[in-house]
């Protein structure tokens, strides 16, 4: 294909990724060097206060109004601050101060303690372990789970697997937030699970108010939405498999074991890796059961934090020094696979 | 040779389905059943399996509150992003299979990127942005950017559909005469519906899943019904409300069960199509 036909083909696409992507990139880049406020000005205003019996008093103050253009409306004031909200949203002086001397609370003794107590007291920083947490933790979990229902269902009758396969896709596809709705649902006060464990004698737990049970229970759902994915891939991986080495195996002896370790397990090593790529990205942008448990009081995530401060704290600069941080962020946990496919380029051309 | 450890770990095997099934299924099974009780039943301090059912909880969502107006949102927001993002991607998507020089894989990398972009980053930047041009709170902003955000996604797709479409089969079109697009039109457009329905699923799944762009882009009656459900949230919601918001998610999951059922071997296909080749 001649670069000309290629352009004009790929055109529209990316037009589209260019002013919905990388222009707003270029923007939130421009939001975190500036700092807006609303113009004020410091006007007189007299009221007529009562006093007793009808009588009134004349009162002056001196208050701030913001100041309206043509149109009514405010006027803001951009000013330039370099990398001032940067290093707020990073808190990058509180973390060099904790690491020179961690204060940590009344209970910590030891640096590394004091140190991951001081760090997390910082909003991003707390926001950002927890993240990290939720990605190395699922990512082996659903990589053990999806194999093991991979050759689960590879091992049972033609009929079931459709079955199986339905039931294990709905996790992954029903909407984030229903599905951690429902999730929700069957841990809040007095919902099945909470009561069905005060019924077995186990006591009553606030499973939402906990910062172990919540963190917990937001990582379990992580493997139940993702492990699906996982077993979608691998199952297919075992459809190709050739049978011959298997066999082979066999007739050597080897038991079940050492066939899912020597045979198996190498023939799927490139599909467990492109499963590991793409759930660490997935992961780090993990949102919804964080928004649905109402949990960043325990368990952040940066995506939630910076969908905190633009939703609810209206600071977009705020915002968009997080976003920054989170973009420096995705590039660091890319910085594997865009050395991996650009050695597979070098060598192609 | 049915030796006595092979039985074992067959039993054991259907144990641990059997257990993954209950495990993916049940959350959902619960949350149908609930969203036909009173809050009474729906939460009481002893779980039952029976109890009066109604449609009350759906009658108040989708009439009072206004959900078939989410329901009709949602509609054309879907269906328009589909339709423009299939567009736009399969030429794209084609262009990147028969292309050979570097351009084709920096565009492929950028992509990549753009992909692994937690969305509240670009929406951080539209806020501000949308609200100063005007353009707050319409069908047309939530369309183009969720094309947009699809984009990274479905061109990556598409390109491995036609890599698999052989290269002989348009060449051939071009060395009788055709134009690149005579010959796309002509010899390709009638043989990539397959990969193209694969990826119109997944555009609709991203569309149609998403909650945090439309419940920031659009308000009041302009929201769609995933973004809706962020009324029914939080924990000083009345029970009743609660049960609305139950019955409003069921709804919301009605329509993705159907594609499941219809579209099961598509879906499959897809997801490992853009895993082994990609």
């Amino acid at each position: 294909m001649k670069t000309r036909s290629f352009l004009a083909f790929v055109a529209p696409s990316v037009a589209s990724m260019l002013i919905l992507i990388a222009l707003p990139l270029v923007g939130v880049a421009y939001l975190s060097l500036h700092q807006s406020r609303v113009k004020t000005e410091l006007v007189e205003l007299t009221t007529e206060i009562p006093l007793v019996g009808g009588l009134t008093r004349k009162q002056t103050r001196v208050v701030p109004q913001s100041v309206l253009d043509e149109d009514g409306m405010p006027i803001q004031i951009w000013e330039y601050v370099g990398g001032r909200n940067l290093a707020k949203a990073g808190e990058f002086k509180g973390i060099a101060k904790a690491i020179g001397n961690p204060r940590g609370g009344s209970e910590e003794k030891g640096y590394l303690s004091r140190l991951y107590r001081d760090i997390t007291n910082f909003e991003f920083w707390a926001a950002l372990e927890f993240t990290l947490l939720y990605t190395f933790l699922t990512t082996p979990a659903i990589l053990i789970v999806g194999l093991a229902l991979a050759l689960a269902v590879n091992s049972v009758s033609k009929r079931l697997r459709g079955t199986l396969v339905f039931a294990t896709l709905l996790p992954m596809i029903v909407t984030p937030v229903v599905s951690s709705l429902a999730i929700y649902w069957l841990f809040m006060d007095n919902a099945i699970i909470t009561n069905f464990i005060e019924y077995l004698g186990f006591g009553k737990f606030y499973f939402l108010a906990d910062k172990i049970t919540i963190r917990t229970l937001i990582i379990l759902y992580g493997v139940w939405f993702a492990a699906p994915f996982a077993f979608i891939i691998l199952y297919a991986g075992l459809q190709t498999m050739p049978r011959d080495p298997l066999e082979s195996a066999m007739i050597d002896g080897a038991n079940k074991w050492q066939r899912l370790r020597y045979v198996i397990i190498p023939h799927l090593g490139p599909l467990l890796t492109v499963i590991t790529l793409i759930h660490v990205m997935d992961a780090y942008r993990v949102f919804e059961p964080i928004l649905v448990f109402n949990a960043d009081v325990f368990a952040n995530s940066v995506q939630y934090l910076t969908y905190f401060a633009l939703a609810f704290q209206d600071n977009i600069h705020k915002a968009a020094a997080y976003s920054i941080l989170t973009i420096v962020g995705v590039i660091i946990l890319l910085i594997p696979v865009l050395r991996k496919s650009f050695r597979e380029y070098r060598i192609k051309t | 040779m049915k030796t006595r450890s092979s039985l074992l770990f067959q039993s054991l095997t259907g144990t641990g389905l059997t257990a993954w099934v209950v495990i993916a299924v049940f959350p959902f099974f619960w949350m149908f059943l609930i969203s036909f009780r009173a809050p009474v039943d729906a939460f009481s301090s002893t779980p039952t399996f029976f109890a009066p059912m109604s449609l009350e909880n759906f009658r108040h969502i989708w009439i009072e509150d206004g959900f078939w107006r989410f329901a009709i949102n949602t509609t054309i927001v879907t269906v328009a992003t589909i339709a423009i993002s299939l567009t736009i991607g399969c030429l794209a998507g084609y262009a990147l299979a028969r292309y050979r020089g570097s351009l084709g894989f920096w565009l492929l990398v950028a992509a990549l990127v753009f992909r692994a972009l937690p969305h509240v980053v670009l929406l951080t930047a539209y806020k501000p942005a949308f609200y100063e041009l005007g353009i707050w709170s319409r069908y047309e902003t939530l369309i183009v950017v969720l094309v947009a955000i699809n984009q990274p996604f479905t061109i990556w797709m598409l390109r491995a559909f036609f890599i698999s479409i052989p290269r002989e089969l348009d060449e051939a079109a071009l060395i009788d005469g055709c134009s690149r697009w005579k010959a796309f039109r002509l010899v390709i457009v009638p043989v990539m519906w397959p990969g193209v329905i694969t990826a119109g699923l997944f555009s609709f799944l991203l569309a149609y899943n998403d909650f945090l762009i439309a419940s920031q882009l659009m308000n009041g009656e302009m929201t769609t019904m995933t973004a809706s459900l962020g009324n029914y949230m939080g924990q000083n919601k009345s029970m009743e409300r609660l049960m609305h918001g139950i019955a409003g998610a069921v709804s919301v999951t009605i329509p993705i069960i159907l594609l499941i059922f219809i579209f099961q071997r598509q879906i499959v296909a897809g997801m490992t199509a853009g895993a082994v080749k990609g």
